[in-house]
């Protein structure tokens, strides 16, 4: 017979690899996370230390994006889900069960750009509106002049990079556009994914990255730390007390001291008072259910009582900044009642 | 000579040289990639690369050992579905399918063909995932053989045509029973084919990155069983390549270069596997 032996002996040993998990498979607990990019570096570094601690826990994230967290975390294919921008009251309701928002860390949304010989650029609110919707055209435009007499400025068209992709970045970006300029509140407004009057869409924050990297002449908005990493020159914006604040962990976390946290910590921290906020500044957070199956819940809580604890500290040296005190006592007074 | 036979003898050397250019083309791109991914792969390879776990985002080193054999189990749970449903669906079509159903399967089975991959992965997705609220390597599986099947069956049963009638009459004519004829006759005979177009849809399905995003899922540590996330290597080099750090820029090539050593591998063996004179006792 032609071959059969040989067939047979690797039908035999791949099913026996295939098995073999089944009888390997211990008294380990997996919980299963989807979500933000964002945070994405914080959150596997805190995964992976707890594991560390307690080798019988494994949490997987995926960093799918905030729109895919809440997708995934309505339709219950995981654990707990993750965004950078609050769920609205029609998404919460939307889900089965209670949806509990827990604020994790801090980050700050930075306008990135591309105008060779330019280094430093401070920006205000109405440029930045101007500037994605389409009004100011020119990097040369008084209003940005104004702002920036020293910076050489060459008469080159600004091109406008955003997110194609449904994405808390831009919930954040738009968010504060909206609060600084009334005409982007009624013509574009506030979302994960808005109608965008001007510019080229990019996947991500890597995507918009990229893409500013790679014209001259662009403007784009990416997470901190992709701007960083990237070796992308990014603006300082004037905050509300008109002084302009280039984005770090400490303007972050001043942003969020003045910030009043409501009950379900959904809460917006674009535009904060005091002279050394960052004015794109949000907090990120976790999804999880109020009532979880299993061992899930009491796992879940667990660890989010070690983020709230140790986590916080590994925070600053990832570019993140921690909660401040009186929200992480709320978060922790909030998450008893996990189950 | 004249001057109609000069020109047909230049546009004759201008023909064949240009078929010897785009031949030229189409083998370069081939080595092209593979030189490119081997440049900048080979320098992240190391034997902690592909036994290790990976480390935390941003900090360098780990390795991707958890994705390698995540993603032979997923392409080995995508074989056992996808072979044996495609192999037997092509003997129905070449022994039996003369007729309208068989039009009609193989019709089914080229649109499915030209069905984009991330379909089947939402399809696979509403079909396994939210039934059992789990991403799985399952329904990795279970993508990755949607995509199989009608390449193992329209290759199977080109290659059983091939199969001389005469050997199936002469077959018959002995007495064999239909389901005798092909199982020792008409199979074994085209073996090599089925094999060259199993190993065809192996290679195909294992770069597949689009299915598995939204049901293998990934995973960063090592998977239980079939029923959680498993990581595979096309996601772990889509998640790396799009990521704003560099070591994993070039642990995305690394791993690029493993997928198609792995492929490339599997395919030499098996090749090999099937060179071997066949032993004719029977």
């Amino acid at each position: 017979m032609y071959n059969n032996q040989n067939t047979s002996l690797a039908l035999a040993l791949a099913a026996l690899f295939l098995m073999a998990p089944f009888f390997s498979a211990g008294a380990e607990t997996t919980l299963n996370g989807a979500g933000a990019t964002f945070p994405y570096p914080i959150y596997s570094k805190w995964f992976d230390e707890y594991n560390k601690i307690h080798p019988d826990i494994k949490i997987n994230y995926q960093s799918i994006g905030s729109g895919g967290g809440i997708k995934q975390f309505t339709a219950k294919t995981v654990d707990f889900g993750a965004t950078d921008g609050p769920m609205s009251d029609k998404e919460i309701f939307a889900v089965d069960g209670k949806p509990v928002h827990i604020p994790t860390v801090l980050g700050a949304v930075v306008p990135t750009f591309n105008v060779p010989g330019v280094a430093n650029l401070v920006f205000d609110g109405n440029i930045l509106a101007g500037i994605f919707l389409g009004t100011i055209k020119s990097w040369d435009d008084p209003a940005i002049k104004g702002l920036n007499p020293e910076a050489a400025l060459p008469p080159s068209p600004i091109t406008v990079v955003h997110r194609a992709d449904g994405s808390g970045t831009t919930y954040c970006f738009t968010d504060y556009l909206s609060a600084v300029s009334p005409e982007w509140k009624k013509t574009v407004g506030t979302g994960k994914a808005v109608n965008w009057p001007v510019g080229l869409g990019g996947k991500g924050n890597e995507g918009v990255a990229g893409l500013v990297k790679q014209t001259s002449g662009a403007i784009g908005y990416v997470e901190l730390i992709y701007a960083k990493s990237n070796n992308l020159a990014y603006g300082a914006v004037k905050n509300r007390a008109g002084k302009a604040v280039l984005a770090s962990v400490e303007a972050v976390s001043a942003a969020a001291a003045s910030a009043k946290i409501p009950a379900d910590f959904r809460v917006s921290i674009v535009n904060a008072s005091g002279d050394t906020s960052y004015p794109i500044s949000t907090f990120t957070w976790l999804l999880v259910y109020e009532k979880n199956s299993g061992k899930t819940g009491a796992v879940l809580k667990e660890f989010l009582v070690w983020m709230l604890e140790d986590g916080q500290k590994l925070a600053p040296n990832l570019g993140y900044a921690p909660l401040p005190a009186n929200v992480n006592d709320m978060v922790k007074a909030r998450i008893q009642s996990i189950k | 000579m004249s001057a109609g036979f000069r020109r047909r003898q230049r546009i004759n050397t201008f023909m064949f040289f240009l078929t010897g250019v785009f031949t030229f083309i189409a083998l370069s791109t081939l080595f092209f990639i593979l030189g490119y991914i081997a440049y900048h792969g080979i320098s992240s390879l190391s034997w902690d690369f592909v036994t290790k776990l990976p480390k935390p985002v941003g900090e360098t080193g780990g390795g991707i050992a958890n994705a390698i054999v995540g993603s032979l189990k997923i392409v080995g749970l995508a074989s056992l579905i996808g072979i044996p449903v495609g192999v037997l669906g092509a003997v129905y079509l070449a022994e039996f399918g003369g007729n309208r159903i068989g039009f009609l399967i193989r019709y089914a089975a080229d649109v499915i063909n030209g069905v984009p991959s991330i379909v089947i992965g939402i399809f696979a997705y509403a079909l396994v995932v939210l039934p059992m609220k789990q991403f799985s390597a399952l329904s990795g599986g279970v993508a990755l053989s949607i995509i199989m099947i009608p390449l193992v069956i329209r290759t199977t049963e080109e290659f059983l045509r091939l199969v001389p009638g005469s050997i199936r009459e002469a077959a018959l004519a002995l007495g064999l029973p239909q389901w005798k004829v092909i199982l020792r006759v008409v199979l074994p005979t085209a073996a090599r084919g089925i094999l060259t177009g199993a190993i065809l849809s192996v290679s195909r399905i294992a770069g597949e990155t689009a299915p598995l995003l939204f049901t293998a899922f990934g995973n960063r540590y090592w998977d239980d069983g079939l029923l959680h996330p498993i990581a595979a290597l096309p996601l772990t080099i889509f998640t790396y390549a799009i990521s704003p750090y560099d070591d994993w820029h070039k642990q995305a090539w690394a791993a690029a270069l493993i997928l198609i050593l792995i492929v490339l591998i599997g395919n030499i063996l098996a090749r090999l596997l099937m060179k071997q004179p066949s032993p004719q006792s029977h």
